[in-house]
């Protein structure tokens, strides 16, 4: 297999709920591969999400090691996660969270505008990847202006800009119809194809895992078992025009 | 992030919630109003004190005096401070004066009581002696004619209301009262000085022959100067020498305390700018000498409303603090509101000293802004407070000079800043995830 971008090592995060400990995730062990599309699956309260969040160094893990690209994120500080994430990472949320001042083509240069990236150069570049979301035309519209699958849409485009090594999707369609759903997890897997990025998608939903290569089925905090997924769905839709 | 994307977004975010940045901002300008219409007021109560002392004479003139002045000198027996006493001023003691940093100018001063004769009328006045150079340098204002000059012998500077005292003295003092005052024409006519207040009457001494003398200014009448009258030091000493020795032949006798040539009691000396009167002051003094001016009045009438224009700069720095916390607030606020924008924000890639930076701008700009309105509304109600002030004839004239302006605008953002500190170290603070997770 190919060179892993992610390895996680023995990794566990134990919550203190009052007198109880729980433990969200426990002694997980995986690697990621360069290019890979690979989906956590389980139930709500499996610990999907906070593997994802501690793969991502929104957490700190209570023992264990994430290396990415050789670099260990959990001994970051702030500052430095900061700039890894500027870098290597990209984020779809569940519920969009677009900056509400801000219009879909300034919420996609936000990335870039964290960069120092002057501006005509980070407003063609969110341009052409609207383009790519096929947004092109709403680029002056406010998220509350927009429906929910184009709120997605310019949430993806924002992932997608900096060329990150990896994406990250918590739920990306946990608030959208079924052909919405379908529409956008084309359109997210067509856009990591094609630069050979890094998906990693968290969700609970068996259809959306169908877009993998590898499904990560976790339960109480551990690996259930791992299912290399030949019959991998095709993107449907053309992703675009990607950069 | 940079710096114009940051003003720009802080500006957006403050846009967003109009009604409430406008009532923070409101804050800020009554603030920074109450404050400078305060200090302004000190301002100018302190501008009309000198206003009012400059009528009495230059603020940049020191009086000098020589200790024990003539009398015998065991004055100031226990003090310390003044351990050397200059007792008399000459020629060479003014050379010292002139070269004190500062000085601009600087004379030797005699005054006598003498009389002027001028036709049938008379008038006196205290006859100020000085170096006749110096008389222009000394800040006097001349109505008509000239100031004494280098070669003047003879010469004399009337003040305006010596002028107008002219009396005829063969009247009653009855009659001199309710008779309007005589034309004399002292710049044309023919003026004479004497030394005997009897002359012209019958008691006057024949042997006292009064000296003719050129009128050649006039003094503005009131003031300082209104009721002097200005002559060359050397001509006046030669009066005092010529009457000193009629004296003394008239009683057969020697005067111990005879006035030497040369020698003199007063000085006066004109500091180029006022803020270095007190400093070369001091100088004198340490020569020995006592040295007076009129900032020495002014700083006592500054001294004495210290208190009133401290308490009315109290009353304006408790409002800014009250808009100060009014900007803490809704920055604590915009911080609930936000925290899930902080946290996506931090989760695409900010910085933290980005989201501090970003809450900082906000805050800094309605402090600017409540300050920037605020001047405006100050030079308003200066205005309306000068109105009333003149109306009702009361000292308190409010002044804002451009430093206020300047310095008020600089203090109000730095307010904004402090107040807004606390508010950013926590939004910089707040973790990225928990920020996401708030719904």
């Amino acid at each position: 297999m190919a060179e892993n971008v992610i390895k996680i090592r023995n990794v566990k995060k134990v919550y203190r709920m009052g007198q109880e400990k729980i433990s969200a995730v426990n002694n997980i062990s995986l690697n990621i591969a360069y290019g890979e599309i690979c989906c956590l699956l389980g139930k709500s309260g499996s610990g999907k999400s906070t593997l994802l969040n501690l793969i991502a160094g929104l957490e700190k893990p209570t023992k264990g090691s994430i290396i990415f690209n050789k670099r260990h994120i959990e001994r970051m500080n702030e500052d430095q996660l900061a700039k890894f994430r500027q870098q290597y990472v990209g984020f779809v949320f569940q519920s969009y969270n677009l900056l509400s001042t801000l219009t879909a083509l300034e919420n996609v240069t936000l990335p870039l505008i964290f960069r120092k990236v002057p501006a005509a150069e980070r407003n063609k570049k969110a341009m052409q990847m609207l383009e790519a979301v096929g947004l092109s035309e709403r680029a002056n519209h406010k998220p509350a202006q927009m429906s929910g699958g184009q709120q997605q849409r310019v949430s993806i485009a924002r992932a997608f800009i900096n060329s990150p090594q990896v994406v990250f999707a918590d739920e990306p369609t946990g608030n959208l119809d079924t052909k919405t759903t379908y529409e956008m997890m084309d359109l997210i897997t067509a856009l990591a194809q094609k630069n050979k990025q890094t998906l990693v998608i968290v969700t609970h939903d068996l259809e959306i895992a169908e877009y993998a290569n590898r499904i990560i089925h976790i339960s109480d905090g551990k690996i259930e078992k791992i299912q290399h997924n030949t019959n991998k769905k095709k993107a449907t839709v053309e992703g675009g025009n990607q950069i | 992030m940079s710096t114009s994307d940051m003003i720009k977004m802080a500006l957006r975010n403050l846009w967003k919630r109009k009604l409430r940045t406008f009532l923070t901002i409101l804050g800020v300008v009554i603030g920074t109003a109450s404050i400078v219409v305060m200090v302004s007021i000190g301002i100018g109560m302190n501008e009309s004190f000198q206003q009012q002392v400059e009528q009495w004479g230059s603020l940049q003139v020191i009086n000098v005096s020589a200790a024990g002045g003539g009398m015998v000198s065991v004055s100031n027996s226990g003090s310390s401070r003044n351990e050397k006493q200059a007792t008399e001023i000459t020629a060479s003691t003014i050379e010292e004066f002139k070269k004190i940093a500062g000085v601009e100018a600087a004379t030797p001063v005699m005054s006598e009581y003498l009389y002027f004769v001028c036709g049938k009328y008379m008038a006196d006045a205290s006859v100020k002696g000085i170096d006749p150079a110096s008389m222009e340098a000394m800040g006097y204002k001349v109505e008509q004619g000239r100031f004494l000059e280098e070669g003047d012998n003879n010469t004399l500077v009337f003040g305006a209301d010596v002028v107008t005292g002219f009396y005829n003295p063969k009247l009653s003092w009855e009659m001199r009262y309710n008779s309007p005052p005589p034309e004399v024409d002292v710049l044309n006519d023919k003026v004479m000085i004497t030394t005997d207040w009897n002359y012209g009457t019958r008691h006057a001494d024949k042997n006292l022959k009064p000296i003719k003398v050129d009128v050649v200014g006039i003094l503005p009448s009131g003031g300082e100067t209104g009721y002097a009258v200005f002559m060359p030091i050397k001509a006046l000493e030669q009066i005092k020498q010529d009457q000193q020795e009629y004296e003394e032949k008239q009683s057969g006798t020697k005067n111990v305390n005879r006035v030497k040539k040369g020698v003199y009691q007063n000085a006066m000396v004109k500091v180029a700018s006022m803020e270095e009167v007190q400093q070369v002051q001091d100088v004198i003094k340490e020569m020995g000498f006592q040295a007076y001016s009129l900032t020495d009045e002014l700083e006592t009438m500054k001294e004495t409303t210290k208190m009133l224009r401290m308490m009315l700069g109290a009353i304006g720095a408790i409002s800014l603090i009250v808009a100060a916390i009014g900007i803490t607030n809704t920055m604590v606020m915009a911080i609930y509101e936000r925290t899930r924008e902080i946290g996506v924000m931090k989760v695409i890639g900010a910085s933290l000293a980005d989201i501090k930076k970003l809450f900082l701008t906000e805050a800094a700009f309605i402090g600017f802004a409540g300050g920037f309105l605020g001047i405006i509304i100050s030079l308003g109600s200066s205005k309306i407070v000068n109105i009333i002030a003149v109306r009702t004839n009361s000292d308190m004239l409010s002044s804002i000079p451009l430093w206020l302006c300047g310095a008020s605008l600089v203090f109000a953002t730095f307010i904004g800043i402090a107040a807004g500190y606390l508010p950013a170290k926590r939004a910089m603070k707040l973790s990225a995830l928990s920020a996401i997770k708030t719904e």
